[in-house]
């Protein structure tokens, strides 16, 4: 349990995520005991944390975001962060769920009422705001922002500050937060979809867009190479785990189980899977 | 309503209609004693029926029906109901589409006409209907305007005028502003019949206009109608069951017996002394 | 990462150097640190203005220039400003990458230096998110300027673009004032009223979600002639003699009903312009809601008209009417009055129906209320904008009721009569008629 090695991780992929609420541990020593001395590393806190649903680890996201949490052709929820809170959970002896799909802005509010889910692993930046409702891990990657428009029009990120352009965004995102206080002239639409917004600039409803650049880059290269990013907008946000400030010990145990996936190269080999490179 | 044509009739032969000269002189020989209506010759006949055979679906209801209505006369059709009597007075103004036959009105073959020039020909042939038919949503005075302004393009004023006019002769002036729903039935039937008249149509038809009455409020309607037959000069074919109605007032009688005309004559010959034995068993049980 | 108050007297400390040390340095014409941008994030609820006097995050962004370092950063604000109570994010990018930089913030008053554990390396993005922290409640432009601290030396930085800020607005003093009410304090301890029922939230919610109620309303009554008249077109088609007509009808409506209006939202607002046809977003919505209603209406409407008794047909025909004038002066009248209670249903539903506008991006109720929520991590403005929709949809729901019991009685033939009309019933005409026709057997 405390070293993974590159075979039984695989399985554990393999089996990740099967359907929106299936358990998805795979190595059969990981039953449901937290409180067992399997998981001797971090076993100080075992005991000092609830959760939802016994066992079991409770995340919530919006799974349009790929390639962080999203529903592959096959129905399955699969991501970059799908294979890290499973990950987290095999450190931790627990298995992992996942709710069904919720709005992005939905999702700290969840969280913060508490009695849904544990966690959400949702490519959710840490930010000072949303620290005022909701407790966050240690960050676990570096993002920045995006801004894509249509390959044929010829814009200028200055051209985008007008009146009728309208911008999408994803409700309560970064990128929303972005384009308020950037493009303060522009009409900004938020969307509760990533897709929706892609579309509409694909199809001209709207101009441009602002997402998280890891998403940006992965939905222009899977599904629309008529989009372009016209500017990388370095932002050096970090997400995090939202986890409730009633839970403390749940946070510290995930902060443990992090530090072992980066320790152990875990991490490593999920960028590498997802991004292509560790370099992230 | 023209919409359910599709049914398959028996192709019926029947001869053409007759000149009108030769079809007057043959009704003028003919309906001679038949009626107390005094009619001259060389007069031609309102309404003339001749060969109308109609069936719904594969089931002949009017078989051959012969009849000729003069100007001013007033024929009651009696009848067991399925004798065809309503179809016959329906098919007058074409709310029934004949199979096969003819009727002339004024001369006039309607049998074959567009629906513009059936429009045209509705308008001199007025129908009461046996559930009044009244338009809920206008009030007594409106139902009987309606049709004057806007078929004969009266003017309001003049459509007011007649609408009053008509409503008091049926003893309903001071129900003019009532909407049918504020009204008995007995003054429904009134005020479809002022409104029927108001149109000064040459024939009027009345298809069983008390058999949907409670038996108290008939007779205010056989009243009207009794006045109108006796002091208008309108000619009218009424369907009924009113045996007194049709003896006191009937200027001819006609018997039909599915779909068939058993047998026409002066109410008092029909009533007291039918020459057909189904006539009889039929008056008979009646009275 | 994120530091929260510092010792107020070391801040003081700090601050009062910086200053006296802003007074006193020569600045250099070679900067070492170049202001970027300076931005602060809109707190206006469900508008974009900075209010201030009120809790904002002020972004600030600044490069530091080849060959130099940058140890400490002091951002001072005009008088009226303060930080007092905010936290600090930093942030230092090469290009696009993170790196490891951490510090101290002190805030001081309307002055703020962070100071930097390790040097922030040259050629870096260096960016600092300080969060809760308010401008002059007064409003006006604000300049950040300050100072930094590179090799030693304190320089001047340059001052950035002003941030346009405006003054605190009566409803922001309403919110203050319920802040301070001990019991507004007692209501919001207990978490589901807290969570539902925000007393400063519902204030907010009312003023911002007035525009997109109001956008709710303008989108369904300028759908709605539409709707009916489209609906009344194709009621007509579907009862045609007409095949062909008949079966265009039936396409249109049940296409449109039997699919999801979302679904018919996103063609039209994606479709549409790819077809290079580009109408404003709310006029779409009106299209869309129009054009979905009318399908619904359609069938209304149609089964209004087959409703009304065949014997109506007659009596209009035996008058000499023709198809035109017997829809128009008999059938539909009577259709109207029929159809009100379910056709008031159905704009109920398209009403309520426009939320789904929100999901390309149309400024309705419900666009707003997210927007509200997503900023407070409240549930309030969704319960707001539930009693905007009930605003309209409670009176409408008892017009339904009321007209439904008036035909009910009209059809039962026992309306309220008009008064009777003596004078008419007294005048010469009648007084003949009564007397020949003896028609006091049937007055009732």
């Amino acid at each position: 349990m405390t070293s993974m090695n590159r075979r039984n991780f695989v399985a554990t992929l393999g089996i990740a995520g099967t359907a929106l609420l299936a358990g998805c541990n795979g190595s059969e020593e990981a039953t449901q005991t937290t409180d067992d001395a399997q998981t001797t590393d971090d076993s100080a806190e075992e005991a000092s944390y609830t959760l939802v649903k016994e066992g079991v680890l409770t995340n919530v996201a919006e799974l349009g975001f790929s390639p962080f949490e999203y529903i592959d052709e096959d129905g399955n929820t699969v991501g970059f962060d799908v294979d890290l809170s499973n990950a987290i959970a095999e450190k931790m002896g627990l298995t992992c769920e996942w709710l069904p799909n919720q709005a992005f802005d939905t999702l700290v509010p969840t969280i913060k009422q508490g009695g849904k889910a544990d966690i959400s692993i949702a490519g959710v930046t840490i930010t000072d705001e949303r620290l005022e409702d909701v407790d966050f891990s240690d960050p676990y990657l570096n993002s920045n922002q995006a801004l894509i428009v249509a390959a044929s029009s010829d814009y200028a990120t200055e051209d985008l500050d007008a009146e009728d352009i309208q911008i999408a965004c994803q409700t309560g995102t970064t990128g929303d937060a972005w384009i308020q206080e950037n493009l303060p002239n522009a009409t900004r639409v938020p969307l509760a979809d990533v897709t929706a917004g892609m579309m509409g600039v694909s199809t001209g409803s709207y101009q441009a867009m602002v997402i998280d650049l890891p998403v940006a880059q992965n939905m222009l290269a899977q599904s629309f190479s008529d989009l372009t990013i016209l500017e990388e907008i370095p932002t050096g946000e970090q997400y995090g785990i939202a986890v409730s400030y009633d839970n403390p010990g749940l946070k510290d145990a995930i902060n443990a189980a992090l530090a072992e996936i980066e320790s152990d190269g875990t991490m490593d080999e999920l960028k590498q899977k997802w991004f292509g490179t560790t370099d992230i | 309503m023209s919409a359910k044509l599709r049914h398959r009739a028996p192709a019926i032969e029947v001869p053409p209609a007759l000149p009108a000269e030769e079809a007057a002189r043959i009704a003028y020989a003919n309906d001679q004693g038949l009626t107390s209506h005094h009619f001259t010759p060389g007069e031609h006949p309102i309404v003339r029926i001749e060969h109308l055979n109609k069936s719904f679906d594969d089931t002949l209801v009017l078989k051959d029906v012969n009849l000729n209505v003069w100007p001013g006369e007033v024929v009651v059709v009696l009848g067991p109901s399925g004798s065809g009597k309503s179809t016959m007075l329906r098919c007058i103004n074409l709310l029934e589409t004949p199979s096969a036959g003819h009727i002339l009105i004024e001369d006039d073959e309607i049998t074959n006409k567009s629906s513009a020039e059936v429009n045209k020909l509705r308008r001199d042939v007025g129908m009461v209907f046996q559930q009044f038919n009244l338009f809920p949503h206008l009030t007594a005075k409106e139902n009987v305007m309606i049709g004057q302004t806007k078929v004969l393009k009266r003017s309001k004023e003049e459509a007011e005028a007649e609408a009053l006019k008509q409503l008091a002769a049926v003893g309903l002036a001071d129900r003019a502003d009532f909407k049918p729903a504020q009204l008995s039935g007995g003054q429904q039937q009134r005020v479809a019949i002022a409104r029927a008249v108001a149109m000064h149509p040459n024939v009027l038809l009345f298809d069983e206009p008390t058999s949907a009455l409670d038996p108290e409020l008939v007779r205010g309607v056989l009243d009207v109608m009794r006045d109108l037959a006796e002091n208008s000069g309108m000619t009218m074919i009424v369907v009924t069951h009113e045996m007194g109605f049709a003896r006191d007032v009937a200027d001819r009688v006609v018997f039909m017996e599915d779909g068939v005309v058993v047998e026409q004559g002066l109410p008092e010959k029909v009533f007291d002394n039918p020459e057909n034995a189904r006539t009889a068993e039929f008056l008979g049980s009646i009275n | 990462m994120q530091h929260r108050r510092g010792a107020l007297l070391v801040a003081l400390a700090l601050a009062l150097t910086g200053v006296f040390a802003t007074t006193l340095a020569v600045p250099q014409p070679a900067q070492a640190l170049t202001t970027e941008k300076a931005t602060a994030r809109p707190n206006e609820d469900g508008g974009d203005g900075v209010i201030g006097g009120l809790d904002t995050r002020l972004t600030w962004e600044g490069t530091v220039e080849p060959g130099e370092e940058v140890t400490s950063v002091t951002l001072t604000l005009p008088e009226g400003s303060t930080f007092d109570g905010s936290t600090t994010r930093i942030t230092a990018l090469e290009g696009l990458k993170r790196m490891d930089v951490t510090g101290e913030a002190a805030p001081a008053g309307e002055s703020i230096t962070v100071s930097f554990d390790q040097p922030v390396p040259e050629g870096s993005l260096l960016r600092l998110e300080i969060t809760n922290m308010q401008f002059p409640s007064e409003g006006g432009e604000c300049v950040v300027s300050g100072t930094y601290v590179s090799g030693g030396e304190t320089h001047d930085l340059t001052a950035s673009k002003p941030i346009e800020t405006i003054a605190n607005t009566p409803l922001q003093s309403i919110v203050n004032w319920l802040d301070e009410q001990p019991w507004v304090e007692a209501w919001n301890s207990n978490q589901f009223l807290g969570m539902f029922l925000k007393p400063q939230l519902l204030v907010t919610s009312f003023s911002s979600l007035a525009p997109g109620w109001i956008l709710c309303l303008g989108i369904v009554v300028a759908a709605y002639p539409f709707a009916i008249a489209l609906g009344l077109l194709f009621a007509m088609l579907k009862i045609s003699k007409w095949r062909i007509l008949r079966a265009v009808a039936v396409i249109y409506i049940n296409v449109l009903r039997g699919t999801p209006l979302f679904l018919q939202i996103y063609i039209m607002f994606f479709g549409l312009p790819m077809l290079n046809i580009n109408i404003d977003n709310n006029i779409l919505g009106i299209i869309v809601m129009a054009i979905n209603s009318s399908a619904y209406l359609a069938e209304i409407f149609r089964a209004g008209i087959q409703s009304i008794p065949q014997g109506q047909y007659e009596a209009a025909s035996s008058l000499g009417m023709n198809y035109v004038q017997t829809m128009f002066t008999i059938i539909l009248p009577q259709t109207v009055r029929r159809v009100i209670p379910t056709v008031t249903s159905d704009f109920i539903t398209a009403f309520k129906d426009t939320s789904l506008l929100s999901s390309v991006g149309v400024m309705e109720l419900m666009m707003f209320s997210k927007n509200l929520t997503t900023v407070s991590g409240n549930i309030t403005p969704y319960v707001a904008a539930g009693i905007f929709y009930l605003i309209v949809t409670l009176p409408l729901i008892k017009v339904v009721s009321i007209v439904e019991e008036n035909i009910a009685r009209s059809e039962r033939g026992g309306g309220p009569r008009p008064k009777r009309r003596a004078d008419v019933a007294d005048n010469a005409a009648a007084q003949i008629a009564a007397q020949s026709k003896e028609v006091a057997a049937d007055v009732c």
